[in-house]
């Protein structure tokens, strides 16, 4: 093992602008998926009605 | 067992919720051992220095690329011909996830090819066939999103789709030809450089990586169209439609 | 039915002769603009003239996809033409021979005019001229998909050319490359070939998605 160059022989603004770019599209895509399934939730809550019996991992189950 | 239940939306909705953390945690971790092995184990290239490094994450990206989109396709090409609306949402949303991964290989190959070959962009068979890609995608996107009924834009949408995936090869052809018509001196731009044993090992991690990220991400996107899909259509069935 | 097909869609569109006019001046417009944005030096017009002329047939040709078969799904024509007997791959080609006919031949036809523009040799404006008429059948053919898929929706050319764009680029590397090849003096045999076999795989499964593309879109 051989601790790398940390400046990339020069080319680090490329290889480490690239792997920050890539991590801002990761970032970005789970972040969103996370809002949007809060949002989902909180609506299936608002509307949902408590009576029904709900099984726990379920479709219906509005806490996860 | 009867696995056909799991074709139901309902039903597959919590399966895919307990499988969620078995491939994201993987994911996350194979992400580090490739980047460890790229960084730390893999030597410096005799031609690239240390640029050529961005494959690790360039070449990953543009094949996942590729395969979602075909696995897009199929997943599609299945629910029409089936009516198998479950197969139509995965479809949809293993759109976005491929799209993400097309993108980040054109911005990684542009940063690869300004050091190595002094333009951010070149007009390659292969990076421009990945932008070719990359329309493709949003096309099949932009026309989900403008059809309001959520059957006609699962069909709709499988017949771009369809239609895409026969025409990538012709396009890769007609660039390829393209290509070598109009280049001068015979350069092969963007070569990979010689693969050592490390290289292409954190290249095969970051590929797992990149394909156990993507059944991830791709199932909680399905999760919430389940739950979009099936909020329109309670809605529908309190107005009586 | 084909023939019927055909003379009916081409008698409408001789009523709204406009609208096939409006197709062909964009197409030389567009034409004229590339020089006026670049420069008037010849050598460069020449090399630039294939792409160019061949990308302002594309764009004509999104414009005018949108009518293919908008008026009929608006006034109830279409649903009543996907429950004749017929088979719906007849139905389609034939508006598509029509739309080509009405849309694609003018501006084949008038593209060598063009071409004197930037200064072409008349071996070359030939190539384009046979270029053109062997790949414009692939914009409607293709086309016509995008046309079914978006039928109704908001969003229209625009929404049609971001679906068919992508897959006209082999029609137009061929056939941008065989009148560049004349240019430069070597023989677009090749580009030709390979132009009129995507032009016939074109018509043997465009017909058939689009039919489909048209059921989806109207359920």
């Amino acid at each position: 093992m051989n601790w790398p160059d940390l400046s990339m022989g020069g080319y680090g603004f490329y290889v480490w602008g690239s792997y920050i770019a890539s991590l801002i599209f990761i970032v970005w895509e789970v972040v969103s998926l996370k809002q949007r399934k809060k949002a989902l939730t909180q609506q299936q809550q608002s509307s949902k009605a408590v009576s029904a019996p709900v099984l726990r991992g379920s479709i219906n189950e509005t806490t996860s | 067992m009867n696995l056909y239940k799991y074709a139901s939306p309902a039903t597959f909705y919590p399966l895919a919720g307990k499988l969620i953390p078995w491939f994201a945690i993987p994911a996350a971790l194979l992400f580090a051992t490739g980047l460890f092995v790229g960084f730390f184990i893999a030597p410096t290239d005799f031609q690239q220095g240390d640029a050529y490094r961005i494959i690790f994450i360039h070449v990953p990206a543009a094949w996942m690329g590729m395969f979602l989109y075909v696995l897009m396709a199929i997943y599609a090409g299945i629910g029409w011909a089936f009516n198998a609306r479950l197969s139509s949402m995965m479809a949809s949303s293993l759109a976005i996830t491929g799209a993400m991964f097309t993108a980040i290989s054109l911005i990684t190959g542009a940063f690869w090819g300004k050091p190595t070959w002094g333009t951010w962009w070149v007009w390659d068979a292969r990076m421009t066939s990945t932008l070719i890609l990359l329309f493709l995608y949003i096309g099949f996107i932009s026309l989900q999103a403008a059809i309001d009924d959520a059957r006609r834009a699962d069909r709709a949408g499988a017949v771009l789709a369809l239609v895409g995936v026969i025409n990538v090869p012709i396009i890769y052809f007609s660039v390829q030809w393209w290509n070598t018509l109009h280049q001068g001196a015979t350069i092969r731009l963007l070569q990979k450089p010689t693969i050592r044993g490390s290289m292409l090992a954190a290249l095969l991690i970051m590929l797992a990586a990149c394909w156990l990220y993507s059944v991830a991400v791709v199932l909680i996107r399905l999760r919430c169209i389940i739950l979009e899909r099936e909020q329109n259509a309670s809605r529908f069935a309190e107005v009586g439609v | 039915m084909l023939r019927w097909i055909v003379w009916r869609d081409l008698m409408l569109a001789w009523r709204r002769r406009a609208d096939m006019l409006s197709t062909v001046f964009f197409f030389v417009i567009v034409v004229s603009l590339f020089p006026l944005g670049i420069g008037p030096e010849t050598q460069l017009l020449r090399t630039i003239a294939p792409g160019v002329v061949w990308v302002a047939a594309l764009l004509a040709s999104m414009l005018s996809l949108g009518r293919l078969f908008a008026n009929d799904y608006q006034d109830g024509t279409l649903e009543q033409l996907l429950l004749t007997p017929q088979p719906l791959f007849l139905v389609v080609l034939g508006k598509t021979l029509a739309h080509w006919i009405v849309a694609e031949l003018p501006l084949v036809l008038i593209a060598p005019l063009v071409g004197v523009q930037f200064d072409l040799s008349g071996e070359t404006l030939w190539i384009l001229f046979v270029s053109l008429l062997v790949g414009t059948p692939v914009l409607s053919l293709i086309g016509s998909v995008g046309a079914a898929l978006t039928l109704g929706l908001r969003g229209g050319g625009v929404l049609i050319s971001l679906l068919v764009l992508p897959l006209y680029i082999p029609a137009l590397i061929f056939g941008a490359g065989a009148v560049e090849a004349s240019v430069m003096g070597t023989s677009p045999s090749a580009h030709l070939s390979l132009l009129g076999a995507f032009a016939i795989v074109s018509l043997l499964f465009s017909p058939w998605a689009t039919a489909a593309a048209l059921r989806i879109s109207l359920e």
